[in-house]
């Protein structure tokens, strides 16, 4: 039953090419229904037990296997399902129809990634859930903009990457079926002079996903040539594949090289976080902004995942679904603004708040989240990563993490202050505020920043988080 | 002193079977032509073209699990013998329904019966462990195929005809120069001599190296690749779908058993190194040459080359297993490129080819089913899921990680990644949004139900075989 979280929405997406192109509304409406139903099917599977078919036995063994458990796996299922509901919900792009079908094609694929419990599976769902989001760049994107290609280039550059890691990984331990297995695989890869290579490719793919500075540059572009809808649900939930892919499969099957290597990803999460700060401050576009500051963010749950302690590991996971949760509500919010107004600039935006008050209700409560306001979910990834860095004994990288974490304060409330804030703009068109549709659109996502600030332990995982393995899988 | 009348046994012939089905058919072709009314000579040709195919390859597939040599070792049935005669066979069936436009009316009996005796060369190729055998089949292949070149009205296709009789012709001659230098070297035509002889050194590695050029030539392997786009741009459409499997087809099979069974076990892996860097030239050097092509015709000739490339990378090491995904991938190169020289059918027009790059621009929303295909086709030769690209890619890198070819792997994943801008470029020039792409007239389009057929078995099969990688055991190849 696992499969079919992955089987139905690409299923679906076929299926919605048969219907006549002017039926719109019943597409986006199928699309709705089908997310929200995977999204209560997600919650009613919690915990089921995983699902295998053979696939290949030579030259290694690679299953078909899928599984949620009660873990990271479920809640970022649970995030994907969530924020592609809200998503769609609202969303008024043209040919809805194809968009439509784009974004259950983008929702079974990346169901995939993070259901697959084999690295062959993983690999094949993570160069799948490349290709709509190309798509979509292309069909919806701004003309003349070269973002879909540098999308597709950086990222099926990490994708081959991957697979060779895979394959090497696959030959030397003899089977691919690993993600979320019991520790004590991986000593027959590590000593081996693959080892390191294949940390290399893992590491090369998830850092462009993710993004980590320097392989970051395709993604401002994307985020911002983006539709609304899509933007929300890629920078909620697909950019956490490569963090994911770091918490379950890196740590877990390579512990080694983890340790080798975890002082150049200190480095180079610490500069993403200090320069996506710097850089969000002084942006004009809010979509900008928002992109920037995931920069800063992720490097961030970078810093938490290679700290090697259990404390900062669960904040990490923490703060995979805060980010997903706040970022997805923020490009919402912004898309909301933008289509009544004509405009993201700060500079050609102003005093919204007074005539819509209920949108800048929602953008508050979102960037609250974003800049780590206690009892909202992004203080408590925060609060849990910083004390386990300290606690691990990596004090500086605590310390220089407090200073983005200062300056997000400054770019999320230039950001409101600047939109909903000051003086009208006379020569920007006022329309009414938020309709119910749109209401409905942000509220899910609000309520569930507001429950994960309050009680993030079941994310977490207990206290006593021994390892990646079992965070992945719960431990219930 | 031996007979110069061999004695065949019937064992021989039956080894032969598939062989003779499809050199005894063009005769049946040509007599038909002669006697059936002109309206129905092209379907009738067509129709006993595919039955010749189609029966050969049901013969072709009873030998399954019986390997035996035939002709004092000049021929091997048997399994390896068998995948490869079946590719042929498919490459040259699904070509089929690209020929409507072969040549003039009159003309598609004689240019169907050349078909199939080229194909008749490559089965022989399939199975032949005796250097005669193989340069026999090479040159029935060939020259069929120097004619077929040559069939299409466009002077370009003489030239690109004239082309290839010369270039291939070198190509003929480095190749029996070698054989003459292995002759020299064991005083025996047939592999098994090599495999077990223990002639001059030197003889043999000058020997093996030319005969190795004469192939590369044959597979269109970086640095001797030059002929295949221009020939590939010149040749009818069908013609160029045919040689870009049945030839690689052929040719492999050879490499593969030259590779595998006829070297001496202590020189073989050093006598075969200069193949792999050649591998590794064609997987960079044929998807750095596609960037630049305006030509759809051009550009698969270069992803040809830099797919060839990867088929000869999983060989590697000569493993048993690398062997079989060597076989899969030449399967699924197979599918998924005769699925997109079938899209490039379904594209042509009366008087032109669809093969300007310009003609697929805005195709996505012109003719969504085409663009969709082509699509996937392209996905699935840039080695993206949910295809049996990804599959074939993943279980080379597998091979060659294990037989120790690392490298080989890096420079796979790096021709990868170039050539993922090559088929992406096409997706983008048929989905990107343009103004004033006017949906195209309806009634300008015949039904094409044939063409339909072959894209439609391409394109389940390249789905299928992404998620059932069967590759068969039995099918180490004899030189005895």
């Amino acid at each position: 039953m696992i499969a079919t979280l992955i089987v139905v929405p690409i299923l679906a997406a076929v299926l919605l090419l048969l219907l006549p192109r002017r039926a719109e509304g019943t597409a986006k409406w199928i699309g709705v229904a089908i997310s929200f139903l995977a999204f209560f099917a997600t919650i009613g599977l919690a915990g089921a037990p995983d699902e295998s078919v053979r696939w290949l036995q030579r030259p290694f063994t690679a299953n078909f296997h899928v599984g949620l458990g009660h873990g990271l796996s479920y809640w970022i299922v649970l995030l994907l399902t969530l924020s592609t509901g809200c998503a769609l919900m609202a969303t008024n792009v043209p040919r809805r129809r194809d968009f439509v079908a784009q974004m259950l094609f983008l929702l079974g694929a990346m169901a995939g990634v993070f259901l697959a419990r084999d690295l062959v599976l993983f690999a094949l769902f993570w160069d799948l859930m490349l290709i709509p989001v190309f798509f979509i760049l292309l069909g919806w994107g701004p003309e003349r903009s070269n973002s879909a290609w540098r999308y597709l280039l950086y990222n099926v550059t990490g994708g081959v990457a991957l697979l060779l890691a895979v394959a090497a990984y696959g030959v030397l331990e003899g089977s691919t079926d690993l993600i979320g297995a019991s520790l004590g695989h991986g000593a027959s890869v590590v000593g081996n002079g693959w080892g390191l290579w294949i940390f290399a490719g893992f590491a090369f793919a998830f850092a462009i996903k993710t993004p980590v500075w320097p392989f970051h540059t395709w993604m401002p572009a994307t985020y911002v040539d983006l539709p609304a809808p899509a933007v929300a649900v890629v920078s909620a939930v697909q950019s956490k594949a490569g963090l994911y892919g770091f918490i379950a499969i890196v740590l877990p099957l390579l512990p080694e090289q983890v340790q080798a290597a975890a002082g150049i990803m200190f480095v180079l999460g610490l500069v993403a976080l200090v320069y996506g700060a710097v850089v969000a401050l002084v942006q004009d576009d809010a979509k900008s902004i928002v992109a920037y500051s995931s920069l800063s963010h992720l490097g961030l749950i970078v810093l938490g995942i290679f700290s090697g302690n259990a404390l900062a590991l669960g904040g990490a996971a923490v703060y995979v679904i805060a980010h997903g949760l706040f970022s997805a509500g923020l490009f919402l919010a912004i898309d909301q603004f933008e289509t009544r107004e004509g405009s993201r600039s700060l500079k050609r935006l102003g005093g919204l708040g007074a005539r819509n008050p209920k949108l800048a209700g929602g953008l508050t409560i979102v960037a609250l989240a974003a800049l780590g306001l206690p009892g909202l979910c992004g203080f408590a990834g925060e609060i849990l990563i910083l004390t386990g860095l300290y606690a691990s004994g990596n004090v500086w990288p605590a310390v220089i993490a407090l200073v983005p974490i200062v300056l997000a304060a400054a770019y999320m409330l230039r950001l409101f202050q600047d939109v909903m804030q000051g003086p009208e703009v006379a020569d920007v068109p006022q329309r009414p505020d938020l309709t119910l549709l749109e209401l409905l659109a942000l509220a899910p996502l609000v309520v569930a920043i507001v429950l994960l600030g309050v009680n993030p332990g079941p994310v977490a995982g207990s206290a006593n988080v021994q390892s990646a393995v079992s965070l992945v899988q719960g431990t219930r | 002193m031996p007979t110069l009348i061999a004695p065949f046994g019937n064992a021989d012939w039956l080894a032969l079977a598939p062989v003779l089905v499809v050199a005894v058919a063009p005769l049946v072709v040509l007599l038909a032509d002669l006697l059936v009314p002109r309206a129905l000579r092209r379907t009738s040709a067509l129709a006993l073209t595919a039955l010749a195919l189609i029966v050969a390859g049901i013969v072709s597939l009873q030998g399954w699990g019986h390997p035996f040599s035939a002709f004092g070792g000049g021929f091997q049935a048997g399994g390896f013998t068998i995948v490869f005669q079946e590719v042929a066979l498919l490459g040259a069936l699904l070509s089929l329904p690209l020929a409507g436009r072969l040549g003039r009316d009159d003309q598609t009996g004689g240019g169907l019966a050349l078909l199939l005796w080229s194909t008749c060369g490559a089965l022989l190729m399939a199975g032949a462990s005796n250097l005669l055998t193989i340069f026999l089949g090479l040159e029935l292949l060939s020259l069929a195929l120097y004619c077929l070149c040559a069939l299409a009205a466009a002077p370009s296709a003489r030239e690109a005809a004239l082309k290839y009789l010369i270039l291939s012709s070198t190509a003929s001659g480095f190749m029996l120069y070698g054989m003459a230098l292995l002759f020299g070297a064991t005083g025996s035509a047939q592999l098994a001599a090599l495999a077990t002889g223990s002639g001059s050194h030197v003889l043999l590695a000058l020997g093996s190296g030319l005969f190795l050029v004469g192939f590369a030539f044959k597979l269109s392997l970086v640095p001797f690749h030059v002929w295949t786009p221009d020939v590939y741009e010149g040749a009818p459409l069908p013609i160029t779908a045919f040689m870009s499997v049945v030839t690689k087809a052929g040719a492999l099979a050879v490499l593969a058993r030259f590779a595998y069974a006829a070297l001496p076990q202590a020189d073989a892996q050093a006598l075969l190194i200069p193949i792999w860097v050649i591998a590794a030239l064609s997987m960079i050097g044929g998807n750095v040459g596609a960037l630049a092509q305006t030509d759809m015709k051009r550009l698969l000739a270069y992803s040809g080359i830099a797919q060839v490339g990867y088929v000869v990378a999983a060989l590697a090491g000569t493993t048993p297993l690398g062997l079989r995904y060597a076989m899969f991938y030449l399967v699924a190169y197979a599918f998924m490129n005769l699925g997109a020289f079938g899209i490039v059918g379904l594209l042509s027009r009366d008087h032109e080819e669809g093969s300007r790059l310009t003609a697929y621009a805005g195709l996505g929303h012109r003719r969504p089913f085409a663009a969709a295909a082509m699509t996937f086709f392209l996905l699935a030769l840039a080695g993206l899921p949910p295809t049996a690209g990804f599959t074939g890619k993943l279980l080379i890198l597998a091979s060659s990680v294990d037989a120790g070819y690392g490298w080989l792997a890096g420079v796979l994943i790096a021709g990868t990644a170039i050539s993922i801008y090559v088929y992406a470029k096409i997706i983008y020039a048929m989905y990107a949004r343009r103004t004033g792409t006017a949906p195209e007239a309806q009634a300008a389009r015949r039904p094409e139900p044939l063409r339909w057929l072959g894209v439609g078995i391409c394109a389940v099969a390249v789905f299928v075989m992404a998620f059932y990688p069967l590759a068969p055991s039995d099918v180490l190849p004899q030189v005895k």
